[in-house]
């Protein structure tokens, strides 16, 4: 249980085990997000000739549904593999921002943890983590970062991301569409509440509206992932302009 | 069943993808942020989620653009669990009954 940072002393076991719970507790609204995707992934990756053991390799090492969702889009055979590197980088460049929001509040665990942690960095399991980090930190806790409640809510995401697309490799073209009982719904269900979490005023949140103004624009204009750098960073540049004027 | 090229593809997507997870820790790792730097770092988490999310505000069908406010509404009182099954079950209905 090293990767819980618990003792073999029971005293310090039983908080691990309530972050634990409490980490598995918080990842079962997003699981429901998560199964549909996962399984519409999959049945996309077998059609586009991947094998029930190359779909697992590939959502089990890559981890970041975006970008699988777009190399499975441009598949060829043979694959266009400079191309899908340069999407995958493209797709998930709002990690770079994400990893270094993290950062102040992993700077006291030892590399050993931080580096498996963000293995596991997904857009759910680092809003829930940095939230959860936000709130220790402003109650003084020793360690803002809790080890036990990351790792259980990112590794119950994992297991079911990989689990589904699986599935989905096996039950192949007999999925139907995710927007069937409305599905598609529960994944900006899941963004907007770790939004609301994020609230700080209307204020703080301009650079918000800059980011979805540009995101949907570009969504509408420009082809492919675009529209995901585009909104970050316009919203950056907006937060950047802001601090400066409010000074 | 593992196809060579499939698996380079495969292992190269897995190390961008990891590449990209890692850097914005090292980077800033040791680095004290300037105050104005600091005010871009918070708005960024708000700014990358909103950008995940925006094609969704720019549905082209009415149901959906009406279950998203619903939605938002939700979120705004709500905790997680419920908010999602209000988000699915208002856009289930709607496309039910705006074609």
């Amino acid at each position: 249980m090293s990767i819980l940072g618990s003792t073999t002393d029971s005293k310090a076991a039983a908080p691990a085990l309530s972050e634990v719970r409490r980490g598995l507790n918080a990842s079962l609204p997003m699981l429901l997000g998560i199964i549909p995707y996962g399984l519409l992934l999959g049945a996309q990756a077998s059609k586009k000739g991947f094998s029930i053991v190359e779909v697992p390799l590939l959502t089990g090492l890559n981890f970041a549904g975006g970008s699988e969702f777009a190399a499975i889009q441009l598949w060829t055979s043979p694959p266009h593999i400079v191309l899908i590197a340069a999407i995958t980088f493209l797709v998930n460049s709002r990690h770079l921002l994400m990893g270094a929001a993290l950062a102040p509040y992993l700077a006291g665990l030892p590399k050993r943890l931080v580096f498996p942690a963000l293995f596991w960095m997904c857009d759910e399991s680092w809003a829930l983590g940095l939230a959860d980090a936000r709130l220790r930190s402003a109650e003084r806790a020793r360690q803002p970062f809790s080890i036990p409640y990351y790792f259980s809510l990112a590794l119950s995401l994992y297991f079911c991301w990989v689990a589904c697309t699986t599935a989905g490799a096996a039950l192949g073209p007999s999925i139907g569409d995710v927007r069937t009982f409305g599905f598609d719904m529960a994944f900006p269900a899941v963004f907007l509440v770790l939004l609301r979490g994020m609230w700080r005023g209307p204020r703080a949140a301009l650079p918000w509206l800059v980011s979805l103004v540009v995101a949907g624009g570009t969504r509408l204009l420009v082809p492919g992932a675009w529209y995901v750098p585009a909104g970050a960073l316009s919203g950056l540049a907006a937060a950047w302009l802001f601090a400066e004027r409010s000074r | 069943m593992i196809h060579p090229l499939t698996l380079v593809a495969i292992l190269l997507m897995a190390a961008v993808t990891y590449s990209t997870r890692v850097i914005g820790y090292v980077g800033l790792r040791n680095r004290a942020l300037s105050p104005r730097a600091k005010v871009v770092m918070e708005a960024a988490p708000g700014c990358v989620l909103i950008s995940v999310i925006a094609p969704s505000f720019v549905a082209d069908r009415p149901a959906d653009l009406i279950a998203l406010a619903i939605t938002v509404a939700a979120a705004a009182r709500f905790s997680m669990l419920p908010t999602v099954l209000i988000g699915m079950v208002s856009a289930a209905l709607l496309r039910l009954f705006i074609p």
